[in-house]
């Protein structure tokens, strides 16, 4: 059954690259098949939150890879529908040529074909294998414009992960070599064999292992300092490209942490050891993106730096652990993709339309394209953390969660730092809605299309904000025994 | 019980892959690094063949196999293949000159000696001296690329620390289960075969392969 969220988008892959210069039926045919896609993963999704995990040898989905499928899924789907108009108008500017468009839509539905690889294997060896082929396919995407800047992001960004990646092999290494005494030469590196031996596995491997893994997974997962890639990458890709990256990948590397940590929770060195590390690395992450949210000059880069600071957010709940902290983080997980999702589209509008990505160069989008500033606007209300939306839901829960474990001084750094990225966030967004649009820019907006997505998002952040469904709710409450937080 | 003489093949392997780490640093000229890194992963897979002997695990002798066949043949001849083809200039231009290079991957080896200590003992006892070893290329390696200028000896860079992975995979798990290791080779192939397309494209968008002059991003 899992065979089917692999084997689709793989063939889709291949079809695109095969019919070529057929631009419009590729554009069909990535519709149908992403929408395809979103079916059979949410029907997925909906079988581990109703039924429990799903094991097939090789592939496993409990509820946690549920909620990574169902945003890999729907963001896709969504990424996708934005594509099609977005990549006409870089057609119609003359930027990408129609060979371009083909290889574009293979190699997205091949990205996603990675990720959903990341969240479904059970092997934590094929796991890795997996977040690396993230890297290789998806560089063609941040490369895609061929300029002298994508290529440099693209440079930074295979140089950086692939080193990253290197040293989470090492710490897989030593998870693995943790298992040896008790599985011995049986041990197949399986999560759920993993789990089922827990309480016996080496200690001292699996420190220091987790260390590895922390550091490798969390260069893809855009954690500071190891971030440096991330603002290049996710500026210079096409805007569909940048929502999956921001929205999806980010947590697709942080789903592979998150299982190491959970691993180390139930193993004899216990919880706090990796949550301490992950408190550790979220708070700096939030330190560091606040600092280049307050200065940034583009926009696009803003909003990486925004992702930078919402990993971070995930990981501090996670460090925090306990009911609120657990709940809290896999929910702004789905919520932050959600978010950035819209507000990456709503970049992509501004860009086509105004042809630069200077915070300072756009002026007005207001008067521009009335639909887009709206969406744009609420969308940074959103990501910044403002009710009714949900991230504001997510984000209480994390800072409850602080609370309620009685470390104050993480918990007042958070809320200072949300508080100053609210006012810098808020005031970049502002200043490129509101005022005289430069002369030379017409009204009307880029593409009808290329907004429906962006308001699917935008209501799916006002319900998530205003109630939990029962289901999701159900289910991520049943992870939190995973992660230890009942205690 | 292990045999002597493996145990002694096994080191000298071992000193082999860290001396081709210093040798690594020291060289001034492309050709040669790809040399060097073909030499490393040689004693590498000669290492994987005589574990694999030792403990009876067959499917470390795949791990040989590969590792000399993709990383001692077809990497080095490609990269090699795409430095002619960008015709990159045969000097490496290092940005810490060699002297002081040794010297760093000097301090590196000692340090590595010194982390894997408490670690040593836990690992299974015929190869717990290559565990020191694999943290220094990997750290070597990491030192080779950013203190290198050119874009392919990032690259060199990069396999060196995966040459050191497998080194500790080998020692410390006796590798890794079949279809990782068959997965890993493929994805560093595959990673390669990208990173020179790309190293290619850098050269034609920049007339240069020097990766220093990727320094328009910034905040």
């Amino acid at each position: 059954m899992i065979e089917i969220a692999l084997i689709s988008p793989a063939v889709l892959a291949i079809i695109c690259l095969l019919l070529g210069r057929h631009t419009r039926a590729i554009e069909a045919i990535s519709v149908a098949g992403a929408g395809s896609l979103l079916v059979s993963g949410s029907y997925l999704a909906f079988r581990t939150f109703d039924e429990g995990a799903i094991d097939e040898g090789i592939w496993f989905m409990d509820q946690f890879s549920g909620l990574m499928m169902f945003i890999i899924v729907l963001i896709g789907f969504l990424a996708v529908v934005y594509s099609v108009p977005y990549m006409r108008q870089e057609m119609a500017t003359g930027e990408v040529g129609k060979r371009k468009v083909s290889y574009y839509y293979g190699f997205l539905f091949l990205f996603m074909l990675t990720m959903v690889m990341v969240v479904v294997s059970d092997n934590l060896g094929m796991v890795w294998i997996a977040v690396e082929a993230t890297t290789l396919v998806s560089a063609f995407l941040v490369g895609f414009h061929n300029k002298a800047t994508s290529l440099e992001a693209t440079w930074k960004y295979l140089i950086i992960c692939s080193i990253g990646i290197s040293l989470a092999l090492l710490g897989t290494i030593f998870v693995y070599a943790s298992s040896l005494p008790v599985l011995g030469e049986g041990s197949d590196l399986h999560w759920t064999s993993l789990m089922a031996v827990a309480g016996q596995l080496d200690p001292a491997f699996l420190k220091i292992g987790f260390v590895l893994v922390l550091i490798g997974y969390g260069t893809k997962a855009g954690l500071a300092p190891m971030h440096t890639w991330l603002p290049d990458a996710h500026s210079q890709s096409p805007s569909p490209v940048s929502a999956l990256l921001s929205g999806v990948l980010l947590n697709c590397a942080m789903y592979a942490v998150l299982r190491y940590h959970i691993l180390l929770t139930h193993s004899p060195l216990g919880g706090g050891f990796s949550s301490g590390m992950l408190l550790l690395f979220g708070m700096l992450s939030l330190g560091v993106a606040a600092a280049f949210i307050i200065t940034q000059k583009d926009y696009k880069r803003l909003l990486a730096y925004s992702s930078i600071e919402h990993i971070g957010i995930i990981a501090i709940g996670f460090g925090f652990g306990g009911f609120w902290g657990v709940f809290g983080g896999l929910l702004h997980m789905l919520n932050h993709s959600l978010t950035k999702a819209l507000l990456f589209f709503g970049a992509g509008n501004v860009l086509q339309k105004y042809g630069t990505k200077n915070i300072s160069e756009v002026r007005g989008v207001g008067r521009t394209m009335p639909f887009t500033a709206a969406l744009l606007l609420l969308g940074a209300l959103a990501i910044t953390g403002s009710p009714p939306f949900s991230i504001f839901i997510s984000e209480i829960m994390v800072l409850a969660a602080g609370i309620g474990q009685g470390s104050f001084l993480p918990v007042i750094i958070y809320s200072g730092i949300l508080v100053v990225v609210f006012a810098a966030f808020m005031g970049h967004v502002v200043r490129m809605i509101f005022g005289e649009p430069p002369p030379g820019i017409e009204k009307g907006e880029i593409s009808r299309s290329g907004l429906l997505p962006m308001v699917a998002l935008a209501a799916a952040i006002m319900i998530m904000g205003l109630y939990i469904p029962g289901l999701l709710g159900d289910a991520l409450k049943e992870l939190i025994g995973l992660f230890g937080g009942m205690e | 019980m292990v045999n002597d003489l493996s145990l002694d093949t096994i080191n000298a392997l071992a000193a082999l892959i860290l001396l081709a780490d210093f040798m690594l640093v020291a060289s001034s000229r492309m050709r040669s690094l790809t040399r060097i890194f073909a030499l490393q992963s040689l004693a590498m897979g000669g290492l994987a063949a005589v574990v694999a002997f030792e403990t009876g695990v067959g499917h470390i002798y795949v791990v040989a196999v590969l590792s000399i066949a993709l990383k001692a043949v077809v990497i080095p001849r490609f990269i090699d293949y795409t430095a002619d083809k960008i015709q990159v200039n045969r000097e490496v231009e290092p940005l810490v000159k060699i002297p002081g290079s040794l010297l760093i991957c000097a301090a590196i080896t000692m340090l590595a000696y010194f982390v894997t200590e408490p670690i040593m003992e836990l690992g299974t006892a015929i190869t717990s001296n290559c565990l020191a070893i694999s943290f220094a290329t990997v750290l070597i390696g990491m030192f080779m690329m950013v203190s290198r200028r050119k874009a392919i000896t990032e690259v060199v860079g990069l396999l060196v620390v995966e040459n050191g992975v497998f080194l500790a995979a080998v020692s410390t798990t006796y590798s890794m289960p079949m279809v990782v290791e068959l997965g890993v080779f493929f994805d560093i192939f595959v990673g390669v075969i990208i990173m020179g397309v790309f190293a290619f494209r850098i050269n034609r968008t920049f007339e240069t392969v020097d990766s220093t002059v990727l320094r328009r991003l910034k905040d």
